[in-house]
């Protein structure tokens, strides 16, 4: 066994890291496949898209109205100054 | 002479404790003149216990152990100076002051004489048995390692992950370190022994405190408080050695902003990671898993409270018990011995070596894309979260203002923590 450490640390350090190496190689291969796929089928607009269907043109709708009767009273307020 | 009596009363039960198994049930008082209770007072104070140390036999987890007369006196004493010399670096100097602090303490508390608080029935011991023997605080400081980290910028540019596998190298080198010194005679560490040692150069302190209690317990103490002091001096070791390993055009290489990155990658991100570590490496998956449980309540949005906790509650009571129960370890008859020295030598080898492969594999990076990298951030690859990264974008902005490199080194350093975490895997796998 003495004298031979250093080959089994040799040997440790080629399996170590070599594993090292393919886990972090084949994270990035997922990773970068998982981006593509992610970005083709779910695309970042994807979720304020269907607000958009749903209820955000209303709430749009909504604050211009609101905004227009603010700047109306605004307006108003100055005229009778 | 109540308040003798009571003194006298009191020296006896610390005497018990120390000495005999006897339970309190049996302890009865026997009537004694005052001359003899005064001396059986003065043998249990502390001084006397330090003049007059013995050579004890003791019994620890099973194994019975010897203890010279020096680890037993002056030993103690000088360990006491070691955990004011901690307390001064976490105080004056600002070294991880988080963790300094409870280990020094606990060094301090394990170093009393009599009171055996480190011992199976102390107070320590038993935070030691609870969590630190069987490795569970690290792995739950693990969990709010993850809740805490960011894996954004290794998602927006996955292959700066090449970065923090080769920073691994430092672990394995000063394996080789450790088992050649071994062969040379100089001093008797085992191949676990080595590997523990190794570890260090993961500058991954939770992730070194698992496997020291894995494979070298009686080493626990050096590599932990090695590892942790390493680890605060990121800022003074990394930075010559990245100027050492690059030009001046390297250092001034502008990188290309980072893509955004979409909650749902965010979200699948742990669930993929956990899948690829049981498939490929399961002895990785408690430190792994840990992670990947803590960034995944952290990015799943829903469970703020949860992942509030572990990135504050949890990691704060976790790191008081590993900081007091390692601390215990640093026992005279553990720590005062040649070996410890090595350890610590051979850890600042384990982080020089890491951080240099990190930068040389970035220049090789470099040689084959076209995407060009500033081997400043090759540093990063060791896993202490976020100095180096620090340290990486503080280099970058010194040779050129302007030049954040924060964002880009976050990338390496947080693939640092998958790849000590997977080195580590690798080493246990090694011993089953």
């Amino acid at each position: 066994m003495e004298g031979s450490l250093v080959s089994e640390g040799l040997k440790f350090m080629t399996l170590g890291m070599g594993t090292v190496f393919i886990f972090l190689i084949l994270m990035i291969i997922i990773l970068n496949l998982q981006a593509y796929v992610i970005n083709k089928f779910f695309p970042h607009t994807e979720i304020p898209h269907k607000r958009d269907d749903s209820t955000s043109h209303k709430d749009l709708d909504e604050e211009k109205r609101v905004v227009a009767a603010i700047v109306g009273a605004i307006s108003s307020y100055r005229g009778s100054k | 002479m109540k308040k003798l009596l009571f003194l006298v009363l009191l020296s006896f039960g610390t005497l018990f404790a120390g000495g005999d198994e006897v339970s309190p049930a049996e302890k009865e008082y026997v009537s004694k003149d005052m001359g003899e209770m005064v001396t059986d007072f003065l043998t249990s104070t502390g001084a006397y216990a330090f003049f007059t140390a013995e050579e004890v036999t003791k019994e620890d987890h099973g194994e019975v152990i010897t203890v010279s007369e020096f680890s037993q006196g002056w030993g103690r004493f000088i360990m006491i100076l070691v955990a004011f010399l901690l307390f001064y670096l976490a105080i004056a100097k600002n070294f991880e002051p988080l963790l300094l602090l409870p280990i020094g303490f606990g060094g301090l508390l394990a170093n009393i004489p009599i009171a055996e608080i480190a011992g199976p029935d102390g107070f320590l011991g038993i935070l030691y048995d609870a969590g630190v023997s069987n490795g569970l605080f690290p792995i739950l400081i693990f969990m709010g390692v993850g809740a805490m980290t960011d894996f954004g910028p290794l998602l927006s540019n996955p292959k700066t992950a090449l970065l923090g596998g080769a920073a691994q190298f430092g672990i394995f080198a000063t394996l080789i370190g450790a088992v050649a010194l071994t062969d040379a005679g100089i001093f008797n560490f085992s191949l676990q022994d080595a590997s523990a040692i190794g570890i260090i150069g993961g500058a991954d302190g939770p992730t070194s405190i698992f496997i020291a209690s894995n494979l070298a317990p009686d080493l626990l103490g050096a590599i932990a408080v090695a590892s942790y002091s390493y680890m605060a001096l990121v800022p003074i070791i990394q930075p010559p050695i990245m100027k050492a390993l690059t030009t001046k055009e390297e250092r001034e290489i502008q990188m290309s902003s980072l893509r955004p990155v979409s909650k749902l990658e965010k979200i699948m991100f742990p669930l993929t990671i956990i899948v690829l570590t049981l498939l490929v490496l399961p002895d990785a998956t408690p430190l792994v898993g840990a992670l990947m449980f803590g960034n995944f309540l952290k990015e799943s949005g829903v469970v703020a409270r949860l992942s509030d906790t572990l990135q504050n509650a949890l990691i704060n009571i976790i790191t008081i018990f590993l900081g007091l129960a390692v601390g215990s370890k640093l026992a005279a008859d553990k720590f005062l011995v040649p070996e410890t020295l090595g350890i610590l030598a051979l850890g600042l080898i384990a982080f020089s070596i890491g951080t240099a492969a990190g930068v040389i594999m970035a220049k090789i990076m470099n040689r084959f894309s076209t995407h060009k990298i500033n081997p400043l951030i090759g540093s990063a690859g060791v896993s202490a979260v976020p100095m180096a990264a620090r340290v990486s974008n503080k280099v970058g902005m010194e040779s050129k203002p302007g030049n954040m490199l924060l964002m880009h080194a976050m990338g390496p350093n947080v693939a640092g923590v998958i790849g000590s975490a997977v080195a580590a895997g690798v080493l246990l796998s090694i011993f089953k």
